[in-house]
């Protein structure tokens, strides 16, 4: 018998495996021009009211695929926005405001950067920069091969080097 | 113009984490290596996690409610029980073969432990009203169980062995650890070897001695004390845990229902009570906050404040 994630027991695996992997990746897709959150919630209330006909081995491919087919019309001209944390002064004691003041401007290029990628150049890199994600990991994730995940980071850091290295 | 191909090849090992220490080195060497290395330290400024969260499980089930008043598909969560009679009379067949299945089930009711084993000989020790689902016929193959409460698990080394909660996942690969879900009370204890806890935010790895809690959406990392679980020896112990969770313990351990006056239950509880004496038992949990109880009878007991 197949298991079909009308149990609530099957949906609650399958939620709990792939809400956070969904979540991170909308989010370095799309930065905070739209409620992530909220999309999560869709995909997977749609993974709800179509659960008869997914089964538990095909509900990842089904809620990302769903994520990626959103209308985001109303974002289209947004600039993408990803936050960054920042640098606390008194976790390094031993530097100087002028070296607090460097780091965030540093941080500033590195947010403009990151915002002038692509979306799948953004998304690889973060993924495997940020998340810690291995390369065969975020290829597995997005239906890619390992090679072309390596090309998007690649792409993806040489772009961002450049864009820091630019003056202001 | 070979000196940038030389160098790009580097960067993308370097980019992959697929370098050798001596290439490694080379790569080094270059100028801008502090600029490299400074992109990739910061890259975790941006974690997704510091600024958007996804709601756990239990919170996602809050919104599917309201969805059911619109005519969405109805939830099997809840079965109110005039529903239940009505398609089970008039739908035998499609009913029965719907909730038909290929899984083992073994519960405790309050009061109650087990200890059984699974076909690889690990072994599983429930604690009171708990329960547990697995797939004798396919365990050679995926090693895989579901469950609801509280249970310790020996695991015999071999592949990969996933305990599966609402709360969240553990994999382990052979060593001894506890599993606790209750309501909005998520817990893992390792007591042996190395297990992999996923949550809905939160991925890591508990070494030996080491504990992982969320508690009503707070998470806790914390070492434990003792080499097994104290209520296989039936007691409890309990480290900084709220005395609504311990009272909800004791109601388990002894099937009695306890109300309260007048007390805190969010207050922190560090100690324990024993499972074979209801009277050392409530001494326990009720002096250390300057509590009195009152037996009404033999399966309610009331809490309050002496104050």
């Amino acid at each position: 018998m197949s298991e079909n994630v009308c149990e609530e027991k099957v949906f609650s695996i399958v939620y709990n495996e792939y809400a956070k992997d969904l979540h991170d990746f909308l989010y370095y897709k799309y930065g905070t021009a739209l409620s992530v959150e909220d999309k999560v919630q869709e995909a997977f209330i749609k993974l709800w009211k179509n659960c008869k006909d997914v089964t538990k081995s095909k509900a990842k491919g089904f809620v990302f695929m769903v994520a990626k087919n959103m209308m985001l019309n109303e974002i289209k001209h947004q600039k993408i926005v990803l936050k960054y944390l920042e640098v606390k002064p008194k976790n390094y004691t031993n530097e100087t405001p002028e070296f607090l003041l460097e780091k965030d401007e540093f941080l500033k290029k590195y947010q403009n950067a990151l915002a002038s990628l692509t979306e799948d150049q953004r998304v690889a890199f973060l993924l495997n920069k940020t998340e810690g994600k291995k390369h065969q990991e975020i290829a597995d994730m997005l239906g890619l091969t390992k090679k072309v995940v390596e090309y998007r980071i690649y792409s993806a850091f040489k772009i961002i080097k450049s864009k820091i290295k630019e003056l202001k | 113009m070979m000196e940038e191909m030389g160098k790009d090849e580097l960067l993308k090992k370097w980019l992959s984490d697929d370098i050798t220490n001596a290439e490694l080195h080379e790569f080094k060497q270059k100028s801008d290596y502090d600029l490299d290395s400074a992109i990739i330290e910061n890259a975790k400024h941006f974690k997704a996690s510091h600024f958007s969260k996804v709601k756990s499980f239990n919170e996602f089930k809050q919104v599917l409610d309201p969805l059911e008043k619109n005519n969405v598909k109805k939830l099997h969560f809840y079965k109110p029980l005039l529903r239940i009679a009505a398609v089970f009379l008039i739908g035998f067949g499609i009913y029965y073969s719907f909730f038909q299945s290929n899984l083992t089930s073994i519960k405790t009711l309050a009061s109650q432990k087990t200890t059984f084993e699974l076909p690889d000989a690990s072994s599983v020790t429930l604690n009171s009203l708990s329960k547990v689902d697995y797939n004798i016929k396919k365990w050679s193959k995926k090693r895989e169980i579901l469950l609801e409460g509280e249970a310790f698990f020996k695991v015999a080394k071999g592949s990969k062995f996933d305990v599966k909660t609402s709360g969240g996942v553990v994999s382990v690969l052979g060593t001894q650890f506890t599993v606790k879900q209750r309501d909005n009370y998520f817990e893992v204890k390792c007591y042996e070897g190395i297990v992999g806890v996923k949550s809905t935010n939160k991925s890591l790895q508990l070494t030996k001695g080491k504990t992982f809690r969320i508690l009503n959406g707070v998470t806790l990392l914390d070492s434990i004390d003792i080499d097994s679980p104290n209520w296989l020896n039936d007691k409890s112990y309990f480290k900084s845990v709220p005395l609504l969770e311990v009272i909800n313990e004791f109601e388990r351990q002894y099937n009695v229902k306890i109300s309260t006056q007048n007390v805190d239950k969010n207050r922190l509880f560090t100690g324990g009570f024993v499972h074979n004496n209801i009277e050392q038992a409530l001494v326990s949990i009720t002096i250390p906050f300057n509590l009195n109880y009152k037996r009404e009878n033999k399966n309610e007991i009331t809490l309050y404040s002496s104050e």
